[in-house]
């Protein structure tokens, strides 16, 4: 311990003596560990599991229902009215929910002001809320399907109403009152698993949650594909045709009940086919939580070969900063010399080093933890579709701390090893 | 106390052997003061690094204070050097930005003393070469002749067997030297083993016993009589 003080403080004399020298040295690090955090950042959240306790419980339902003429097409993932409550009504799964997105403008219905908020609108069905652990701050779900109730996000709480308890007040959309029946806590999930179609995963969670036959009696836009002979006339007026805009979710036990729904939905598709609807091969899938998401490519690929460029950045930077220290220690040399010349051994001018890589490592990772947040914040400013896929946990903190301890020994091990082989007769005269 | 039996010490270079040091023979005892001489490159400096443990030898056979240094680790050589050698350089190899104590202090951190030790024994050592009272002093406000005696209470500091000095008046005026070498006198009548490298005859006559080195073997055995204010009258061995 007492040596560890005294290496710290010559390490810390060296630092001083030497602050140029190793202001650059410690960037050139900081710069390739933070470029190197910044992306991990990313990858970390892009590829983080939503809801870790039971994602693996948790199934995105793709049916094989498309009636196009195309047999060889992908397989899409949404579905018809008709189909989503076939999956709704079955009984099989704990939970069930069956959504679209829609948007609406709101207010509240006693204000003055007619400013109108634009809300994005999840139109679901009561599963939603288990399914997602969407957290209640007041009130609850609504408790009839085609009830003019809704359950509303805190932003637009905090828009419309100024924040607080406003279960029982009201939200004029479209002329009409749908009554508030429950406010959700501020609430995050990354990615939005439920929503990891259309390139919004990464999105806010929504504004406005409404019984989803509420969202089609009143007409609420969606995002709809259809077979071209169908013609539809009005948003309702997909319920009957062959309208393609519902996405299932079910949460399943345990096997039995997965390969229940699997025979369901087997079987849902079977007779669909029967009946000539259908013109391809079966194709239903259950993918839970995570491989929906792989398959959705939530971590782009880009991203990954991004990461390789970043490592290999990082290794040049290693080098960049080994080289730096090998002439140090070059210049140094007289005095390791003389140090092993009144009696250090090898292992302690290892060990003097080993400790001013430490102080080199800690002051380089409170330089690398900055770079980081810095790159991260220039690259969602320059991609915006990065925005929210980036969080600086405690954990990254802690892999940005690690990282820079162990670029800062790499670079050092080099030198010092040289270092500690200074022949002794030739640097002192 | 030092015991070198046919020691050779050959620098090989792509194109070159040199053999700095051949045959070489020499037994110290306790208490002796020994000058070494020789012309330029005979292999002065050679001897006095293998003999501080600073150079390894090709052949031959070296007892240091009854160890073997044959076949000795690193970490067993840094534990000699530290113990027994307290080694003084002709340009005195003070560290610049540390001020005495602290130059002094160095080799005491590799022994594992005590704060309270160390602190006794460089004030001692200080006291010795008669700086004790610039202990706070950086080396560069020193004379050239006082950083010496500072590198000399660092030799000493660690209470070494044996000193060896390489040349240590080669950078100092005939007054400083002549201060420096006062010194290494009192010390070797307080019972200090001391070898020393020197170019200068007067001191070399002044010193209890004189060897010569020419083309890396001790060529000359003289003993003088051991009092170093008259001149001497050479003995053979
Ligand atoms: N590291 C080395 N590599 C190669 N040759 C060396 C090395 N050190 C010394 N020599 C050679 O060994 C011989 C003895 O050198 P040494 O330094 O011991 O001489 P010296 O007696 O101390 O000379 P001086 O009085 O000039 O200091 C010289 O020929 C020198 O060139
Ligand atoms: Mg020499």
């Amino acid at each position: 311990m007492e040596m560890f003080n005294y290496y710290l403080k010559l390490s810390v004399r060296n630092l001083i003596r030497n602050r140029l020298f190793f202001i650059l040295m410690i960037s050139t690090l900081a710069i390739g560990v933070g470029v190197f955090l910044a992306n991990i950042a990313i990858i970390k959240t892009m590829s983080s599991d939503p809801i870790p306790h039971k994602s693996d419980r948790i199934f995105n339902v793709s049916l094989n229902v498309w009636t196009g003429d195309n047999p060889d097409a992908k397989l899409i993932e949404v579905m018809r009215y008709d189909d989503a409550m076939h999956i709704l009504k079955n009984d099989i799964a704990t939970h069930t929910m069956v959504h679209y997105q829609s948007q609406v403008y709101a207010r509240d219905i006693n204000s003055k002001s007619l400013t109108r908020h634009q809300a994005v609108v999840r139109a679901t069905t009561p599963g939603f809320f288990p399914l997602t652990e969407a957290p209640f701050a007041y009130g609850g779900v609504w408790q009839q399907d085609h009830a003019k109730q809704i359950v509303i996000g805190d932003t637009l709480n905090q828009q419309v109403f100024g924040g607080g308890n406003n279960v029982g007040k009201a939200l004029e959309i479209d002329g009409k009152a749908f009554e508030v029946v429950g406010i959700l806590k501020p609430w995050e999930l990354k990615p939005l698993y439920y929503h990891a179609a259309y390139g919004q995963k990464f999105k806010t969670t929504d504004d406005i949650y409404a019984p989803i036959e509420t969202a089609l009696d009143n007409e609420w836009a969606i995002n709809v594909r259809s077979t071209s002979t169908d013609r539809i006339n009005s948003v309702s007026d997909n319920r009957g045709k062959n309208g393609y805009f519902i996405q299932a979710f079910v949460q399943l036990e345990n096997p039995q009940q997965k390969n229940a729904m699997q025979a369901y939905i087997d079987n849902y598709s079977q007779h669909r086919q029967e009946q000539g609807e259908v013109l391809r091969a079966n194709e239903n899938r259950l993918l839970d939580v995570n491989q929906w998401l792989d398959h959705k490519e939530v971590v782009d690929e880009r991203m990954i070969a991004f990461a390789l460029a970043t490592s290999l950045f990082l290794a040049v930077c290693i080098f960049n900063a080994s080289s730096l220290l090998l002439a140090r220690y070059h210049s140094a040399r007289f005095e390791t010399g003389l140090r092993r010349a009144v009696g250090a051994r090898m292992k302690d001018v290892f060990y003097q080093g080993l400790v001013e890589s430490i102080l080199i490592g800690c002051v380089c990772a409170v330089f690398s933890l900055f770079f980081g947040w810095l790159f991260l914040q220039i690259s969602t400013r320059l991609f915006p579709a990065l925005e929210r896929t980036s969080d600086i946990d405690f954990s990254l903190i802690a892999i940005g701390i690690f990282v820079a301890l162990v670029t800062s020994f790499i670079s050092m091990l080099y030198p010092l090893i040289r270092s500690c082989r200074t022949p002794l007769s030739t640097t002192l005269k | 106390m030092l015991n070198m039996k046919n020691i050779s010490r050959i620098y090989r270079s792509d194109t070159i052997q040199t053999h700095a040091l051949r045959d070489f023979n020499l037994d110290v005892k306790e208490g002796e003061f020994v000058a070494v001489t020789g012309p330029s490159g005979s292999g002065k400096s050679t001897f006095l690094n293998v003999a501080g443990l600073l150079d390894s030898f090709d052949e031959g056979s070296y007892e240091l204070d009854g160890v073997n240094i044959q076949g000795l680790n690193d970490d067993e050589l840094s534990r000699l050097r530290n113990e027994k050698i307290g080694f003084i350089f002709q340009n005195y190899n003070l560290i610049p930005d540390f001020n005495l104590f602290d130059n002094i202090d160095m080799p005491l951190r590799y022994r594992g003393f005590t704060a309270g030790e160390r602190k006794r024994r460089i004030v001692n050592a200080l006291e010795q070469v008669g700086l004790a009272s610039r202990a706070k002093y950086l080396p560069s406000q020193l004379s050239g002749g006082q950083q010496q005696r500072v590198a000399i209470a660092r030799a000493l500091a660690g209470e070494p067997k044996i000193l060896l000095a390489d040349e240590p008046t080669g950078n100092l005026d005939s007054l400083m030297a002549r201060q420096v070498m006062e010194l290494l006198h009192t010390l070797n009548d307080t019972g200090s083993t001391i070898i020393m490298v020197t170019h200068d005859p007067d001191q070399a006559r002044s010193v209890g016993r004189n060897v010569q080195v020419i083309d890396g073997q001790i060529t000359d055995h003289s003993v003088y009589a051991p009092t170093h204010d008259n001149a001497t009258i050479p003995v053979n061995v």
